[in-house]
């Protein structure tokens, strides 16, 4: 990397890692420092690579998505948070507030697998189509069908509150165990 | 609402939430690439105390600008082959002198595994030109440049070997049934710290093969298991458990994580990935804080502590073309100034330090050893500018000692 090279990467981190630190901090359940991390990671990779990316952002967000739903990163004990056991449905909170309802989802996210929050991520702020998805992971557009619809299963299951009715028992999911995507 | 509605909705409060980048972040990220680009295969030059002196007396040839010296330091010898590249003949500044260098290339096996594979050139002490000696796969030089540490191909190594420079005999092998992947003297060369690893630190295991650009590349695999200090006179050494796998996400950057001794080789440290980068242990590896002269000294600068103890080398400091590196105050870790050096890699007195600079076309690669001076801003060349393309013959790595 050359001197000009490193003057356009330092403007290049200087005015996009803020948006970038954004969406690794979804991609890590709101875990910062893991963010952080994550984020870092990927910009040195691309800082290799400067000379020869087109567009630096698109590469980056990549990086991102692919370092987070790579095997290794499954391994994280954080990551996979098992369900033994359903919530007592007389114990949870009023769901009935938004602000509540979203403090509920905030955690049930933080306990999906990497991948699986990945592929929320992508699909719902990201707003990527399925296709779009699919050759950002590197799977098929099936894959992502399935592991979206797998996702949003297992944030019901984690958060029953958010579906139940008012006053009614929640409806639990079968689907306790995490899902991977296989590309 | 339905469920992907509040997925939505969170996710955005969530991303609105999250505080902005830290304003240096560029700046790390070029760190650290720097930091894995070089690996640390060299010896820290630091003080060193009452070390015998190879006899290399060449006179200042340059006589422009103001010669900068502390009175405590009396020796002005530098040795330079501004034309050399590898360089054939010694080179070294004031206590500082480059003791061997390295190439490297990264050797396919039948498997898909790759072996990151050095050659070394290491100093005859008679002759003063480097004689290449491939029978190492790491090698390190003691304070003096009589005696290199050197293991073994294949890493892990199961002994350890002593090496006398002068006739290029081991003189005493050192069993380290734990595995030696690396190994480094103290700064009075009376003990050698001996990294120890569980797999080959050098090797990248298809095994461990990741995605990158598309196609599919063998990985390292973090395997240190610990270290063992041997006293170098007794050639007896005890083994300590001081595991390195991954860090907190599963994941480790680097196969290859050697310890390091402290200034005064009162203690070890390693690099940290979290700042501030540098994690200590005493000698038999419980964790310590970092003494109070190094708790701002970087890890990837290899030039550290200045041999007073009153400056620190620090991390590249230049803007847009400048090319510059920090000198900072070691206790409060404050900059003191700047050197118009890309890498500052040892200290050849109290005001001097061998560095990396680079040539006129801007490559930050394009590099040559170089001569700076704090409170100056005269460069002189030290050796020919080393090629830019990674393991390549071209591309050596110097490895630093203390006469």
């Amino acid at each position: 990397m050359d001197a000009e090279a490193q003057e356009s990467f330092q403007q290049f981190v200087a005015a996009r890692s803020s948006a970038l630190l954004k969406t690794a901090v979804l991609l890590t359940g709101g875990d910062r420092h893991a963010a952080e991390d994550l984020l870092q990671n990927a910009l040195i990779r691309t800082a290799e690579r400067w000379q020869r990316i087109d567009e630096p952002e698109a590469y980056v967000r990549r990086v991102l998505y692919r370092q987070q739903i790579s095997r290794w990163r499954l391994k994280w004990p954080r990551r996979e948070v098992p369900v033994a056991e359903l919530p007592e449905a007389g114990h949870a909170p009023d769901a009935s507030g938004a602000a509540e309802q979203r403090l509920l989802l905030r955690t049930a996210l933080s306990k999906l697998t990497a991948r699986q929050r990945t592929v929320l991520v992508l699909r719902y702020f990201e707003d990527l189509p399925e296709a779009d998805v699919a050759r950002q992971l590197g799977c098929s557009v099936g894959t992502v069908r399935s592991t979206t619809h797998r996702s949003l299963a297992r944030l019901r299951t984690l958060a029953p509150e958010l579906t139940a009715p008012d006053g009614a028992a929640p409806r639990p999911s079968r689907d306790f165990s995490p899902v991977e995507v296989r590309p | 609402m339905n469920v992907e509605e509040l997925v939505r909705d969170s996710l955005r409060e969530m991303a609105r939430e999250a505080r902005p980048a830290a304003a240096d972040l560029a700046d790390r990220v070029l760190e650290l690439r720097r930091r894995r680009r070089t690996r640390r295969i060299t010896v820290s030059a630091v003080s060193a105390a009452a070390v015998a002196a190879v006899a290399v007396a060449v006179p200042l040839t340059d006589g422009g600008g103001r010669d900068v010296r502390p009175a405590h330091i009396t020796d002005g010898r530098v040795a330079a082959h501004a034309d050399q590249s590898p360089p054939r003949e010694l080179i070294g500044a004031g206590d500082a002198l480059m003791a061997g260098y390295s190439t490297q290339k990264g050797v396919d096996q039948p498997n898909k595994d790759r072996i990151l594979t050095r050659t070394y050139r290491l100093l005859d002490p008679g002759t003063r030109t480097y004689r290449k000696d491939d029978r190492w796969a790491f090698a390190t030089v003691a304070p003096g440049a009589r005696m290199a540490a050197v293991l073994e191909r294949d890493l892990p190594a199961s002994r350890v070997g002593l090496l006398d420079l002068a006739d290029g005999e081991v003189k005493r092998w050192v069993p380290v049934p734990q595995g030696a992947g690396a190994a480094v003297f103290s700064p009075d060369g009376g003990k050698l710290l001996v990294t120890t690893y569980a797999k080959n630190p050098d090797r990248a295991y298809w095994s461990a093969r990741i995605q990158e650009n598309g196609t599919m590349q063998p990985q390292g695999v973090p395997s240190r298991t610990g270290f063992t200090l041997i006293d170098v006179a007794a050639g007896t050494g005890q083994w300590h458990k001081l595991p390195y796998w991954k860090d907190r996400y599963g994941e480790a950057l680097n196969a290859r994580a050697d310890l390091e001794f402290s200034h005064d080789g009162k203690f070890l440290w390693e690099a940290v990935e979290t700042s501030p980068g540098r994690k200590y242990h005493a000698l038999d590896g419980t964790d310590v804080r970092a003494p109070a002269v190094e708790s701002h000294l970087w890890p990837s600068v290899e030039a550290g502590l200045s041999p007073d103890g009153r400056l620190a080398a620090g991390a590249f400091a230049g803007r847009g073309k400048e090319i510059a590196s920090a000198i900072d105050d070691p206790v409060t870790g404050r900059r003191v100034t700047t050197v118009p050096g890309q890498q500052l890699l040892a200290w050849a007195d109290g005001r001097r330090l061998i560095a990396w600079g680079i040539g006129g076309d801007g490559d930050e690669f394009h590099q040559r050893l170089v001569l700076v001076t704090v409170g100056s801003q005269k460069v002189r060349p030290l050796s020919g500018f080393r090629s830019p393309r990674d393991n390549s013959a071209g591309r050596w790595e110097p490895l630093f000692t203390t006469r």
